[in-house]
């Protein structure tokens, strides 16, 4: 047993995974009406920040969780792959509505995409038009178990090399 | 002034009624009926005229009638007499030209620009008619009746058919959106096959069956959304209870 195995001892992952779940910096990717149900969730009456979520991080690159809220369309969907590149690991992605589930009510349209997962890599789906803000909450909460009981590794993250949807960036020599 | 009296200046404008301009009066407002060679100075002249002094533009967008044409539909009102006109001009299909409205009212070009792009229609005289809203690389004109709306084609159409239904979501019947050639997209192929080679219920086939590129219809669209990428099937997702 030492820090050289690929798999760190319990109590590490539990401490590590407390202080990763509990923490979360979001990134509120709004592009629709779910932006508002977000907004709403963020204020004072359902209010995620006590869950330790808090949000408006400065830009993707200092934020750990992302929330895609709103429709997708093709022309934004280059932009969403951009940012959610520009996150650094380890990174969650919280799908929030129908649209960016899976097209929503407007799943027919000429230039929707059909969910934001064609695109990236989604952890929690939280459906409804719009979603009620205690939606959101109970997202934020399973998405927190999920992390609570990712294994920590020293390689490859925590969710394994294979799941990176970028290659590698190679460090300067 | 009322909405007949405002119709009839309009018309009076326009050429008058032998010059091919009309008036109707529906749901409180009028639409007149432009001849397209009067289409700017009419405009113009509406805006101008101080009984009428139609000088707000609203909105500038088109209508596909099929054989008949484009009709090209403006809204103006006026801020000073508050009543409002549509003022409408029909374009052929084989000639989609229009004089261009910028130089009257300068908030036209969006409104052109984005006419151009779902229509095809082509304004002349427009400083940059360039694509307005659809990503770059969108190949067709996606207002027009005969750009086939190729989700629908792809996945049926789910829950009940027809207004009134209940929704059993089992019906045998397949619904081809309206104006979609048959032998248009995957379910063409299929269609002399046995249910043992439909798509089974539940699947999304609009992820694994594009609509093929090379299709013979006049509204062909590119399909921008890119495929999933395999990563995707190995992270665990969860739903969270709506």
């Amino acid at each position: 047993m030492g820090l050289t195995d690929s798999v760190l001892p319990d109590p590490i992952k539990f401490v590590l995974n407390w202080g990763r779940r509990y923490s979360l910096w979001v990134f509120n990717f709004g592009l629709a009406c779910c932006a508002i149900e977000f907004i709403a969730t963020s204020m004072s009456r359902h209010d995620f920040i006590r869950l330790g979520v808090i949000p408006f991080a400065h830009g993707p690159r200092q934020a750990d969780l992302m929330v895609v809220s709103g429709t997708v369309t093709d022309k934004m969907a280059p932009a969403v792959k951009r940012l959610y590149d520009q996150m650094p690991e380890p990174k969650y992605v919280i799908s929030f509505g129908a649209c960016s589930n899976c097209g929503g009510p407007y799943w027919d349209s000429y230039c929707v995409t059909k969910g934001v997962d064609q695109i990236i890599p989604v952890d929690v789906y939280v459906p409804g038009c719009p979603p009620r803000p205690e939606a959101l909450l109970q997202g934020i909460l399973r998405l927190q178990d999920k992390i609570a009981g990712e294994p920590v590794s020293l390689r490859g993250g925590s969710r394994g090399a294979a799941a990176l949807t970028a290659p590698r960036v190679p460090g300067p020599p | 002034m009322s909405p007949e009296e405002v119709g009839s200046r309009l018309v009076e404008l326009a050429g008058g009624a032998d010059g091919g301009g009309a008036s109707s009066v529906s749901f409180g407002g009028v639409t007149v009926d432009v001849p397209r060679s009067r289409w700017v100075q009419t405009v113009t002249a509406a805006r101008d005229d101080p009984a009428l002094a139609l000088s707000s533009f609203d909105w500038l967008s088109a209508v596909d009638e099929l054989e008949a044409g484009f009709d090209v539909v403006l809204h103006l009102w006026s801020v000073e007499h508050r009543h409002r006109a549509l003022l409408r001009t029909r374009v052929p299909r084989d000639d989609p030209h229009l004089p261009s409205l910028v130089g009257v009212f300068a908030g036209a070009s969006w409104h052109e620009r984005e006419t151009h792009e779902m229509f095809g229609l082509v304004f002349d005289g427009h400083p940059h008619l360039v694509p307005l809203l659809l990503p770059d690389g969108f190949i067709g004109h996606p207002l027009r009746k005969d750009f086939v709306l190729a989700s629908r084609v792809a996945k049926e159409w789910p829950g009940a058919k027809e207004p009134g239904e209940s929704h059993t979501g089992a019906t045998r019947r397949r619904m081809r959106p309206p104006g979609v050639p048959d032998d248009w997209g995957p379910a063409a192929a299929s269609a002399s096959a046995g249910p043992a080679d439909r798509p089974a219920r539940g699947e999304r086939p609009d992820r694994r069956a594009r609509p093929p590129r090379n299709a013979p219809a006049a509204g062909e669209e590119a399909e921008v959304t890119p495929t999933p990428t395999p990563t995707e099937t190995e992270t665990e997702t969860e739903t969270a209870d709506g």
